[in-house]
C-alpha cells in the first residue's frame, strides 16, 4: 500500500553446505549446553586419534572381556567350553558376591559423603583464609600428587596396631583399634584413605564454583535478611549444581573403580574380605587366582552396576540442574 | 657451539663402536635363554649371580634373569606371554601353581627335556618331600630350585626373661610358655603373612592329619578337603585364641610380619626358613629357632616344602632347550645346591648337596638352617605329608584365609568358618576337575 514498504532482503551471511549448517537448537542459547559445533565431520575427524586409542585398549579389550564372561577357560587357553551364563549366575548365587556388592555401595557411598563433604567444608574456609592462602591450598592439593599405592602404605602404616604412631594414639585413647582383625576398623580405614586421597580433587573444582558465585547475589540475600545457611542452600547451592552434580558422579567412578591401589596397599581387601569391594575382587580372581572366566562375568556385572547408576544419576539429578549460569 | 662440538663426538664414537659390533662372528654370540624370575631383594641378586657364574662356566649360552614381581605377578606374566607366543625358555613358579602348570601342556616335563639333552642327573637322590611334591607319573615336573619349609624362630632375651630357655615341643606346652612370656612382659608372637601354609598346611602334615580325599590330591582330580573334620578347627579356635589373649599378634600392610620379630616386638614368629637372611641381618636380636610345634601325643612326621621350581617352556627350538637343560643341569650339581643353600637359606634339594654342607662343617656354624633340612627328612613320608596337590590352589587358599580370619574375628565359630571354606574349596576343585578332567 505504501511505498515506503521495503522489500525483503536475501539473507546476506552465505549459507554453509547442509552438513555443516548448525540445526536450530530450540534448548538454551548460553551456558554449557549451548557450545558445540555445527555439522559433523569436523568434531569427527577432530575425535579421530582418541577413537582409535580407544578401540585399541578400550573397545577390543572390552569386547574380549565380554566374550571371556561366557567361557569356562584354564589360563593357557587349551581348554575353552562354553559355558553360557553360568559364570554370571554362579556370581549371583554366591553370597561372597553379594557382600562385596554391599560392602561396594556402602563404601562408594561413605567416601562420596566424606569426600564432598569435607572438600565442601575446606573450600568454604578458604574464603575465610586471611593470611597464606596459597600454602593453605597447596597442603590440600598435595594428597592428589601421591600414589595412591603410597598413600595405601602410609596410611596402613599409620594405623597399623603394632607399629603406627596414629594407631598408638588411639589405643592410648582406650580404644580397641585392630584392622587387622576387626573388618569394621579396615573399612574405615580404606575410606578413610581414599577420602583423603580424593578430597583435593573435590576441593579445586568446589573452590572455583564458589568463586563463580556471584557476591552481589549473596549480599542481596544478606540484606534481605538471610542467614548463612539459607543463603547457602537457597542461592550458592543451585548455583554450583552443575559441579556438585559433575562431582557426584566423579566420586562414584572413583570409589568403584579407581581405589584399586589403595584397597591393595592398605588390606588386601581383608580381614575376612571385609574390604574387598568388586573391583579388588575382579583383580583377585582373575589375576591372582587365574579364574578368567568369573572375574571376566565380575567386570560386565560390574560395568553393569556402573552403567546403570549413571543413567540413574543422570535420570535423577541432571534434569534438576540448570546448566545456565549468567553472569 | 660446544653442542655441535658433542654432537660430532658422539657421531665419531659411534662411527668408531659399529666396526666393533660387525666384526664379532655371528656363532661365537652366546644363544640367549630367557629366565623369568619373582625373586626381589637380596636373594635376587643371589639369583642373578648364580647365572652369572653359569654364563662364566660356558660359552655357548648367557642366561638372561628377568625380574617380573611377585609369584602372582610371574604365574601371569607366564600365561600372558604364552598366549602371545612369546614365552621365555624358563620360568620360575610357585609350589601351588603346579597343577596349573602341569597340565597347562605349555611345559616340558624336565626330566623329559634333560633326557632329550643327554644330561644325567640322579634324580633318585632328590630330597623326598621336594621330589614328591613335584613328581608326577613317577617323573619329575620340574627343576627344584628354591625349596623352603617353615620353622619356629624364636627371641630368647624375651624367653629368658619368662625363665625359659627355649621353646617346648609341643603346642599345649608352648602355649603355657608364650602365657608366661606375656606375664613377664613379653610381647606375643607375631604371625607370618602366609600363615595357612605353616598353621594348617604344614599343621596337618606334621601331625598326620588328613588334609584333603585321594591322598591330599596326588590320586586324582576328583579330590575333596577334609580339614573340617579334623584338628585344623581346633587350631583355628587357637589361634584366635592367642589373639584374643594378646599371644599372637597380625602385622597386617604397614610393617612386615618379619621386620616386628627382627625389631624385637614379638616372642615367636613361624615363617620360612627362608627368613635367616633378614634375621641374621638383624641388629641386636638374640634369636634361635626350633622345628615347627606339633599336637601332644603325635608322632612327629615331615613337614611340607613351599617355594618354587623352573619350568622348562614349550615352542623353543631345540638348541635353545640344550642352554635351558644346560643351565637346569648346573642347578641341579650339589656344588650349585649348596652355595645357594648357604647364600640364601633355601634347603638342598639333593642327599647329596646336603651332605656336602654337613661335610664343610656348614651346620656347625649355622645349626638353624640345619632345622628345616632335618625336619623335611624326619621319618618316612606318609599320605597326609608328602604334600599337597590342588588345582586351583591358591584360589582355596584364598577362600580358606577368608573363613579363618571370619573365625578370628569372632564373626563365625572356628567349625563353621572350615566348614564353609571346605564347601567353597570343594566347588573352586570341581572347576578345576571339569576343565581338566581326563589329563591328570
Amino acid at each position: 500500500m505504501s511505498e515506503t514498504a521495503i522489500p525483503a532482503l536475501p539473507p546476506r551471511r552465505l549459507s554453509w553446505p547442509a552438513f555443516l549448517r548448525r540445526k536450530a537448537r530450540p534448548e538454551s542459547l548460553h551456558g554449557i549446553k549451548s557450545s558445540g559445533f555445527a555439522g559433523q565431520v569436523l568434531p569427527l575427524v577432530l575425535l579421530a586419534p582418541q577413537l582409535v586409542i580407544l578401540l585399541m585398549f578400550f573397545f577390543i579389550p572390552a569386547i574380549r572381556g565380554l566374550a571371556q564372561a561366557f567361557l569356562l577357560q584354564d589360563p593357557f587357553g587349551q581348554e575353552v567350553h562354553f559355558v553360557g551364563l553360568e559364570n554370571i549366575t554362579a556370581l549371583l548365587r554366591s553370597a561372597e558376591y553379594w557382600e562385596s556388592l554391599r560392602l561396594s555401595v556402602n563404601f562408594t557411598l561413605a567416601t562420596t559423603a566424606l569426600t564432598f563433604g569435607v572438600g565442601l567444608l575446606l573450600a568454604f574456609a578458604t574464603d575465610r583464609v586471611a593470611r597464606g592462602r596459597t600454602a593453605y591450598r597447596a597442603v590440600l592439593l598435595l594428597p592428589y600428587a601421591i600414589a595412591p599405592a603410597i598413600a595405601g602404605f602410609v596410611w596402613a602404616f599409620l594405623f597399623n596396631p603394632i607399629v603406627g604412631p596414629a594407631a598408638a594414639l588411639l589405643h592410648a585413647l582406650g580404644i580397641a583399634w585392630d584392622p587387622n582383625r576387626s573388618g569394621d576398623d579396615a573399612l574405615l580405614l580404606v575410606i578413610l584413605t581414599a577420602s583423603w586421597k580424593h578430597l583435593c580433587y573435590d576441593y579445586i573444582f568446589l573452590v572455583a564454583a564458589l568463586g563463580s558465585v556471584p557476591r552481589s547475589v549473596i549480599e542481596a540475600a544478606a540484606v534481605d535478611g538471610a542467614r548463612p545457611l539459607r543463603r547457602f542452600f537457597w542461592i550458592v547451592l543451585p548455583m554450583i549444581a552443575p559441579t556438585v552434580f559433575f562431582l557426584l558422579v566423579m566420586n562414584t567412578v572413583y570409589g568403584l573403580f579407581e581405589t584399586f591401589a589403595i584397597i591393595d596397599a592398605t588390606t588386601r581387601g581383608g580381614p575376612a574380605a571385609a574390604t574387598n569391594i568388586l573391583v579388588y575382587k575382579v583383580y583377585v580372581d582373575g589375576f591372582v587366582n587365574l579364574d578368567l572366566g568369573s572375574s571376566a562375568a565380575q567386570s560386565v556385572l560390574l560395568m553393569i552396576f556402573a552403567i546403570s547408576l549413571t543413567v540413574i544419576q543422570f535420570r535423577l539429578i541432571e534434569r534438576r540442574i540448570s546448566y545456565d549460569v549468567s553472569q | 657451539m660446544s653442542m655441535a662440538v658433542s654432537r660430532r663426538a658422539i657421531l665419531a664414537g659411534s662411527a668408531g663402536a659399529l666396526p666393533l659390533l660387525r666384526a664379532r662372528p655371528a656363532s661365537a654370540a652366546p644363544r640367549e635363554i630367557r629366565f623369568w624370575h619373582a625373586m626381589s631383594g637380596v636373594n635376587g641378586e643371589r639369583l642373578e649371580e648364580m647365572t652369572r657364574q653359569f654364563n662364566a662356566a660356558q660359552s655357548d649360552f648367557a642366561v638372561t634373569p628377568i625380574f617380573k614381581g611377585t609369584y602372582d605377578e610371574l604365574i601371569n606374566a607366564t600365561v600372558a606371554a604364552y598366549r602371545t607366543r612369546t614365552q621365555p625358555q624358563l620360568v620360575q613358579i610357585y609350589e601351588r601353581g603346579f597343577m596349573t602348570m602341569l597340565l597347562s601342556g605349555a611345559v616340558v616335563p624336565v626330566q623329559e627335556l634333560m633326557a632329550a639333552q643327554r644330561h644325567n642327573i640322579n634324580w633318585a637322590d632328590f630330597i623326598k618331600p621336594i621330589a614328591g611334591y613335584y613328581t608326577h607319573k613317577g617323573e619329575l615336573a620340574a627343576m627344584p630350585f628354591n625349596s623352603s619349609t617353615p620353622i619356629l624362630f624364636f627371641n630368647k632375651a624375651h624367653f629368658a626373661k619368662a625363665g625359659l630357655e627355649k621353646p617346648a615341643e609341643t603346642w599345649q606346652a608352648l602355649e603355657q610358655q608364650l602365657r608366661q612370656v606375656k606375664a613377664a612382659g613379653g610381647p606375643g608372637s607375631i604371625m607370618a603373612d602366609d600363615y595357612h601354609w605353616s598353621w594348617f598346611e604344614n599343621y596337618s602334615a606334621i601331625n598326620d592329619y588328613q588334609y584333603a580325599t585321594k591322598n591330599n590330591g596326588f590320586g586324582g582330580l576328583d579330590t575333596e578337603f577334609t580339614y573340617n573334620r579334623t584338628p585344623v578347627v581346633q587350631q583355628v579356635g587357637r589361634m584366635k585364641r592367642w589373639m584374643d589373649d594378646g599371644l599372637l599378634q597380625t602385622a597386617g600392610q604397614g610393617v612386615a610380619a618379619a621386620a616386628v620379630f627382627t625389631s624385637g616386638r614379638s616372642a615367636t614368629f613361624i615363617a620360612s626358613t627362608a627368613t635367616h637372611a633378614a634375621v641374621m641381618a638383624a641388629a641386636n636380636l638374640e634369636w634361635d629357632a626350633v622345628p615347627l610345634p606339633y599336637e601332644e601325643g603325635r608322632t612327629p612326621r615331615n613337614s611340607v616344602i613351599g617355594g618354587a621350581v623352573l619350568w622348562a617352556l614349550r615352542g623353543h627350538a631345540d638348541a635353545d632347550n640344550a642352554g635351558t637343560a644346560s643351565f637346569l643341569a648346573f642347578v641341579a650339581k650339589p656344588e650349585t645346591q649348596v652355595w645357594w643353600h648357604k647364600a640364601t637359606g633355601y634347603v638342598p634339594a639333593t642327599n647329596a648337596a646336603y651332605a656336602l654342607a654337613q661335610s664343610q662343617g656348614w651346620y656347625r656354624e649355622r645349626p638353624t638352617q640345619e632345622i628345616a633340612v632335618k625336619q623335611l627328612t624326619r621319618g618316612e613320608p606318609t599320605a597326609n605329608s608328602l604334600g599337597y596337590r590342588f588345582g586351583n590352589f591358591t584360589q582355596t587358599m584364598f577362600a580358606q584365609r577368608e573363613e579363618a580370619e571370619r573365625a578370628f574375628g569372632g564373626q563365625k565359630p572356628p567349625q563353621q568358618a572350615m566348614d564353609d571354606a571346605v564347601s567353597r574349596g570343594n566347588e573352586i576343585l570341581r572347576r578345576f576337575e571339569r576343565l581338566n578332567a581326563g589329563r591328570y
